[in-house]
């Protein structure tokens, strides 16, 4: 199983993540670092704004967690010296859990978010470059991805936009489709504003400033990149303008319903898109009324997005119970996986046991028989087998419930029978195949022929 | 034969079917699918496929040909509707109006197995009738898509008034495309139905002893060429677009289907076109 530690939005504030933010260029070192460790066989980072973490993972059969825990954990404190207590470490099924929730956006600082998803694969994707990924990893992360997809198609936690600028320019489109060849009309100033106009920019419109100061008008039309004008040009400019955005500190409406209605005539039926985020209010009210006008105050921005994220925590609960679903599943999968490698080297083990002495008394006392007889001989030593090894595999199924349990049981078998060596070759079957295919979640269904 | 042209048919009903809730899934879900928006057209292409098969075998088995019958006409407008909508739809963005255009085909597509394979009973040039018919089915076929970007500009716009942007989210076609998709299909659409009038002219003298039903049903076709030559001109000259517009294209859409209706209620109307 697999340990998750390090510090988020949740546990730590911006002074203390920038100090902890780790250059993508780094990776590599500090993966290479973190398993030469001994008690890490694995390790990925993921590394963004609001978090960084270290998914890691001991050496199969039998891992120390608490010693992988205390290792990431003196990795991260080495890198800035004071955010131990901010720090966080969940192991085993806590663990995953974390990472699922994670890779579904709800443990982000904006519920539903989907750059998370594609930090993840970032993260994975580093770690499998820089070959510090192995079968729990492989096996654990991809079902971590499909379960946030599975948030994703099943729920609704990533609909709407959740900020003001990303609401207005959400509005535009819909009345705009596209925003290349329009002109946005930028009326007084202010960062709310001024990160709208940009936004809008972004698509391609182009930007119109206009402001009562000429010098600050000027400042402002550098600093964004727009066509700067004076007071004396506000009907031509709305004349001319698609959107139109208001932030002045006026007392009274700067734009009167009668200037909406020259404009609209002017534009012979073309819509108008007016936010006005200036609190007393830019615009007269009345002219939300008329045809081909969009009015948007402060106040229906603020509803927009509150909507939206009362959507999205509102299907954040649906998405838990998504991600509690593929957790407990994946669970149930990995314990039996857990045993798997053991069952199948003491099979192997065996198996060439037998076959050693098998061809040897088939070479000296037995050369005389025939093949049929051969045949007979080998079959039922195989089911000899079987029949032994039926109930040790069948035990170690069943005590995969019991964590403690199955790893005392694992570490036996490997004593007693020195399985070691195979085990490790099959290991490293499995961490080639896997390392093929990333999207697979699973590893080797559980093959063997106990039941026989 | 018979056989295929009733696999056609089932298989254009199921097609349409599968492709009407695939477009209303994708509009009523909070957040975009994309399996549900790939396939949605795709579905309502194959329903648009084996609805042209059903057309030419039937055609064949009858031995009519489809712009001759009525039943057959009814037909060609439903596939001429999906094939503009499908040829139209991811330049002009207005993926949401598969949600009218497949349930019309899939109407259109059942309710001529109610109208008779009849050919017109009077003496009427059949390469005029095959112009007349075939103008006529184009432009309804581009009227009615038109009535659609209409009506769905209409909910966008009251929409966005009302500043209540529910489940639709930013899945509706943005207000400009619906209205320059709405120009457009009109202004394609416009010279088919002159020509249709035109060439119906033709046939004119021949209402001197028509019933009721055809005098309204030719009314109806002069009302739907004035209104969308209104909707045209106020268009150019007065900057009539948006709602405005989006109010004349309906009013020419429902008088368009109002002579589709004509046509199914009255079959013998058909007969004498």
């Amino acid at each position: 199983m697999i340990v998750v530690a390090g510090l988020s939005h949740r546990t730590a504030p911006i002074e203390v993540r920038e100090r902890v933010a780790l250059a993508k260029q780094d990776l590599p070192a500090l993966l290479a670092e973190l398993t030469a460790e001994p008690a890490i066989a694995e390790a990925m980072i993921i590394s963004t704004c609001n978090r960084v973490e270290v998914v890691a993972a001991g050496p199969l059969p039998v891992s120390d967690f608490t010693q992988v825990r205390q290792d990431v954990t003196n990795f991260l404190v080495r890198r800035a010296p004071l955010v131990e207590r901010h720090l966080y470490a969940h192991a085993g099924a806590d663990a995953v859990r974390h990472l699922f929730r994670v890779a579904a956006s709800l443990d982000s600082l904006v519920v539903g978010e989907s750059q998370i998803l594609g930090q993840l694969k970032e993260g994975f994707e580093h770690a499998r470059e820089a070959g510090t990924l192995g079968p729990i990893l492989h096996r654990t992360v991809p079902r971590a991805i499909r379960a946030a997809k599975r948030v994703r198609t099943e729920t609704s936690i990533g609909a709407g936009q959740v900020s003001v600028p990303s609401v207005a320019a959400d509005l535009a489109k819909q009345i705009f489709g596209r925003l290349e060849s329009k002109t946005v009309l930028l009326v007084g100033s202010g960062e709310m504003a001024e990160a709208v106009a940009n936004l809008l920019c972004q698509s391609g419109a182009r930007l119109i400033v206009l402001g009562r100061s000429a010098d600050k008008v000027a400042a402002l039309a550098r600093a964004v990149r727009g066509e700067p004008r004076t007071w004396d040009a506000l009907q031509a400019s709305l004349n001319e303008a698609d959107v139109v955005i208001t932030s002045t500190s006026s007392a009274e409406p700067v734009i009167r319903r009668g200037m909406l209605d020259a404009a609209r005539r002017f534009r012979r039926g073309r819509s108008s898109f007016l936010i006005d985020l200036a609190v007393p209010r830019d615009v007269e009210p009345s002219a939300g009324d008329l045809e081909d006008v969009f009015l948007y105050n402060i106040d229906d921005f603020s509803r927009l997005v509150a909507e939206s994220l009362h959507n999205r925590h509102r299907e954040a609960e649906r998405a838990e119970l998504i991600v509690e679903a593929e957790a407990a599943s994946f669970e149930r999968r990995s314990e039996t996986e857990q045993v798997t490698p053991t069952i199948l080297a003491l099979r192997r083990r065996f198996a060439a046991a037998m076959k050693e002495e098998l061809d040897r008394s088939l070479r000296s006392k037995l050369k005389h028989l025939g093949t049929e007889d051969r045949a007979a001989i080998e079959k039922m030593l195989e089911a000899a087998q079987n029949k032994l090894l039926h109930a040790p595999s069948v035990h170690l199924r069943e005590a995969t419930s019991d964590g403690a349990r199955v790893e005392q049981l694992v570490a036996a078998l490997s004593d007693l029978f020195e399985l070691d060596s195979d085990w490790e070759a099959d290991t490293e079957h499995e961490s080639r195949r896997l390392a093929g295919d990333t999207s697979r979640s699973t590893m080797r269904p559980v093959t063997g022929t106990d039941s026989r | 034969m018979q056989d295929l042209v009733n696999i056609a048919f089932y298989l254009g009903v199921i097609a349409y079917s599968a492709a009407t809730t695939l477009f209303f899934l994708d509009l009523a879900r909070r957040e975009r699918s994309t399996a549900v928006s790939v396939w949605a057209p795709r579905v309502l292409g194959a329903g648009a496929l084996v609805h042209a098969l059903h057309v030419v075998s039937a055609s064949l088995l009858s031995r009519i040909c489809p712009v001759e019958s009525l039943h057959f006409a009814l037909s060609l407008t439903a596939l001429i509707t999906a094939g503009v909508f499908l040829a139209v739809r991811r330049r002009s963005r207005v993926h949401a109006m598969g949600a009218f255009v497949a349930p019309l085909s899939l109407t259109f597509l059942v309710a001529a197995q109610f109208i008779s394979y009849q050919q017109p009973t009077r003496e009427i040039p059949r390469a005029l009738l095959a112009v007349h018919v075939t103008a006529n089915l184009s432009g309804v076929g581009l009227f009615l898509l038109a009535g659609a970007a209409g009506a769905f500009y209409l909910i966008q716009e009251r929409r966005l008034k009302a500043k209540r942007l529910g489940a639709l989210g930013g899945k509706m076609p943005a207000l400009d495309s619906l209205d320059r998709t709405e120009h457009r299909l009109l202004l394609a659409g416009f010279p088919l139905l002159t020509l249709g009038i035109v060439t119906g002219a033709a046939f004119a003298s021949q209402l001197t002893q028509a019933s009721s039903a055809e005098w309204l049903r030719a009314l109806l076709s002069y009302t739907t060429w004035l209104l969308v030559a209104a909707v045209l001109v106020l268009r150019a000259l007065a900057g009539w677009r948006g709602r405005r517009a989006a109010y004349g294209t309906i009013a020419g859409a429902v008088c368009v289907l109002l002579v589709i209706v004509i046509y199914a209620v009255r079959p013998t109307v058909g007969a004498g076109l």
